[in-house]
């Protein structure tokens, strides 16, 4: 039972944690970002199942999280008075090849970090940019203005 | 003016309306967040020993132990007997709140008789000369299911004279 307990508690705080550090956070796949991630994955797992080596013990926290996963899923699909709040909302920081200086603060991102995923999808300037959307997944869009 | 792309709502998107307060909340959940190590550092939830004393003319008893402790943490408790006077059968009293939920790996030195009084673990360490010291260490783990607050008290006896006793609260967190 305290599997199940700490699968719970844990997938909360998880879900808690990537909703209050900033989506950016959550996008970036620096080295370093690669390195936190399996040190976080690390640190869960002792205190999800401690010394507990079990087959029975593995199916209770993989089957609380993806049930935990899929229930989180349903009441956003379900609930959209709960969506923001689940999955966020996007924000948009490009308008007419111009960025909008406040949203971009709001976020933390730089103009040049907004430049960089311009450039890896192979936009070269503002300019080109009519729409640039922070998404809920951290990701940014864009959306060229018409040729 | 470009038309938005589809589902993308300019006042609540780009203008940020009804949306103001959001990152203030953001940021203060976030700063909940980091309090928790903050106070970690102040041994909010363990493990630091502390040292808590009980002295009566005839000996000292010290207890250097955790009293904040953590699912799956190896701990030592230390108890530390300075006779005053000779002790001549010097016998420790641990109640529950020791053993409870917690492996013991080991004790040394091992006592010269452990019993069971009403419940409590009665380790018999015999004789303790004056002005001499005993030095009990024990090493524990404990066991993840084992959370929430303990009662832990440690007496020592002469034969079947009381002489002093330490009560501490273990708390345990998940």
């Amino acid at each position: 039972m305290d599997l199940a307990i700490r699968a719970i508690v844990l997938y909360a705080f998880v879900f808690f944690l990537t909703r209050v550090v900033g989506r950016r956070e959550l996008s970036s796949l620096q080295p370093f970002d690669l390195i936190l991630l399996i040190v976080l994955g690390d640190s869960i797992q002792q205190g999800l199942t401690q010394d507990d080596y079990s087959v029975t013990g593995a199916i209770i926290v993989v089957g609380t999280i993806a049930a935990l996963q899929v229930a989180t899923s349903y009441v956003s699909f379900r609930i959209p008075r709960l969506r923001p709040a689940l999955d966020g909302l996007p924000i948009v920081v490009v308008e007419d090849g111009k960025p909008i200086q406040k949203n971009l603060h709001r976020e933390r991102i730089t103009v040049n970090e907004l430049a960089q995923e311009m450039r890896q999808q192979q936009i070269a300037s503002l300019d080109e940019v009519q729409w640039a959307v922070l998404e809920t997944s951290g990701a940014i869009s864009f959306i060229k203005k018409p040729s | 003016m470009a038309e938005p792309p589809d589902a993308i709502d300019l006042g609540r998107d780009r203008d940020l309306r009804g949306r103001r307060t959001d990152v203030w909340v953001r940021r203060t959940l976030l700063a909940l967040v980091t309090l928790v190590p903050v106070l970690a550092l102040f041994n909010l939830f363990g493990q630091r020993p502390t040292t808590s004393k009980a002295a009566v003319p005839a000996a000292t008893l010290s207890v250097y132990a955790p009293t904040k402790l953590r699912g799956g943490l190896l701990w030592e408790g230390r108890i530390h007997i300075t006779a005053h006077r000779e002790l001549k059968n010097a016998i420790l009293l641990l109640s529950t709140g020791w053993a409870e939920g917690m492996s013991m790996n080991t004790i040394e030195p091992s006592p010269t008789g452990e019993a069971s009084d009403n419940g409590s673990l009665e380790f018999t360490l015999g004789h303790i000369p004056a002005n001499k010291s005993f030095i009990l260490y024990m090493q524990f783990q404990v066991n993840p299911t084992n959370i929430g607050h303990r009662s832990r008290s440690t007496t020592l006896y002469d034969g079947s004279t009381k002489l002093a006793a330490v009560h501490q609260k273990v708390t345990i967190f998940p």
